[in-house]
């Protein structure tokens, strides 16, 4: 495949900031949600 | 006992969803679908580029929205403006992807990374628009006050989308008119290109819906420990509980 | 068991942040940068080869952007110099450019050259092409150029 390296780069930039975004939103989902309790949760 | 996550069922539901269509894209933009006849191979870019910049679109104008009901209800409740501010925030990370693939692309296809020309400013201005309002955001720690000044903005900013999305038919730009959302309503692309095209546009905008479910309730248990100070006082009373069993 | 009160610490006023602040800023005059250099290069982007000397804005006598198609048979390259002829609504104008152009270049395309027009010759110093929205498979393509010449 012709100018892999930019479609690579394209597609690993994409997928890998939206990868990115996902994993540190639920990290700091799960070290927020033990310190509120779960009565003020308007989502449990 | 404490639910250790924002997720719920339909969470799970749309981030299994977003999977396994991504997956399908991924697929078929590489293995599937045909080069260009005259880009080649590099329109495999396109499946990245062109959705990434209309969920910023669709992002953008949910935080519109969302700052409108915060606006018309007062601030009343804060969730329409952490839907805006988390919406906000996932539109700024694609518009960001959409300006680096498309600058890859355009090295490939034009034969340069930057232009100052219409489509590309407009683009970039929508963008450092979108930074600012999310900076304006953190300034003030009153979640009110945070609402209060960032819905304007909002507001303000979304006339941008239709200058930057109309910029190539109303001036002159390098950039290529839109394939698919065009004023004579012709679709340019074949058919397995436009199926892939429109598995991407599924497939973010699931990914999107994700986002900001997540984000927004992240920004409320953010607002809520900020508010209540319960971070420090659930921990005292843990550490005292704990302290009276063993005495 | 200690029933002693603890000592309350002062709750947090609120208070503005710095940084977010900077950030702010930064994006108003990055916007505003932006802008500038928007309207200092021109709204529209380029001129199109019959109006060089004709429009406003396009005088042949300073540094233009022009657009135009390549023509069939045109494209000559020679010891890394490049040359070709382009054409708009029925007029030509002649390209040299110092390179091989990059991105999809090629006959019967859309280009945009940057330069001056000395002796009638637009010698540009950058050349971008300028693709369609079209977009076809190569081998439907393949089809449709047996039966029809590159450039109609």
């Amino acid at each position: 495949m012709k100018d892999l390296g930019f479609i690579l780069a394209s597609w690993l930039i994409t997928l890998g900031s939206i990868g990115m975004l996902a994993v540190v939103t639920t990290r700091q989902a799960r070290r927020l949600s033990t310190r509120v309790p779960d009565d003020v949760k308007p989502w449990v | 006992m404490t639910v250790g996550s924002t997720g719920t069922p339909t969470t799970r539901v749309i981030g299994a969803l977003a999977l396994l269509i991504t997956g399908w894209v991924v697929v078929s933009a590489f293995f599937i679908t045909p080069a260009d006849s005259v880009q080649g191979d590099s329109v495999r870019i396109m499946y990245a580029h062109v959705p990434t910049a209309w969920i910023a679109y669709l992002a953008f104008v949910t935080t519109a929205i969302a700052s409108g009901f915060s606006v018309a209800r007062r601030h009343r409740t804060l969730g329409f403006d952490r839907v805006a501010g988390a919406s906000a925030e996932v539109g700024v990370l694609f518009m960001a992807m959409t300006l680096i693939t498309g600058s890859l692309w355009g090295r490939l296809t034009w034969g340069t990374f930057w232009q100052w020309d219409p489509r590309l400013t407009t683009t970039l201005f929508l963008f450092v628009t979108y930074v600012g309002y999310l900076a304006v955001r953190r300034i003030d720690t009153d979640p009110r006050q945070r609402a209060s000044r960032s819905s304007v903005i909002a507001l303000l900013a979304v006339l941008e989308i239709p200058l930057v999305h109309f910029s190539v038919v109303l001036w002159r730009s390098l950039h290529q008119e839109a394939s698919v959302l065009n004023t004579d309503g012709d679709v340019r692309l074949d058919g397995l290109m436009l199926f892939t095209l429109f598995s991407g546009v599924v497939a973010f905008t699931l990914i999107f819906a994700w986002l900001v479910i997540h984000r927004q309730r992240l920004t409320t248990l953010s607002d809520l420990e900020r508010v209540v100070g319960l971070d420090a006082a659930i921990t005292a009373r843990r550490a005292e509980n704990s302290a009276g069993v063993t005495a | 068991m200690d029933l002693t009160p603890r000592e309350v610490s002062e709750a947090p006023r609120p208070r503005r942040r710095i940084l977010p602040a900077v950030v702010a800023v930064l994006a108003a005059v990055g916007g505003l940068a932006v802008v500038a250099v928007f309207l200092t290069s021109s709204i529209d982007y380029y001129c199109n080869v019959d109006e060089v000397g004709v429009r406003d804005g396009c005088a042949d006598d300073q540094r233009l952007r022009v657009q135009g198609n390549v023509d069939e048979g045109s494209l000559q390259s020679r010891a890394g110099q490049t040359s070709f002829v382009m054409s708009f609504n029925g007029v030509s104008l002649p390209v040299d450019y110092e390179g091989e152009p990059g991105g999809v270049f090629q006959e019967c395309i859309p280009v945009v050259a940057h330069g001056r027009v000395v002796d009638g010759i637009l010698v540009a110093t950058r050349i971008e092409v300028k693709h369609s929205n079209e977009y076809k498979a190569e081998n439907a393509d393949r089809l449709d150029q047996a039966e029809k010449s590159a450039c109609s």
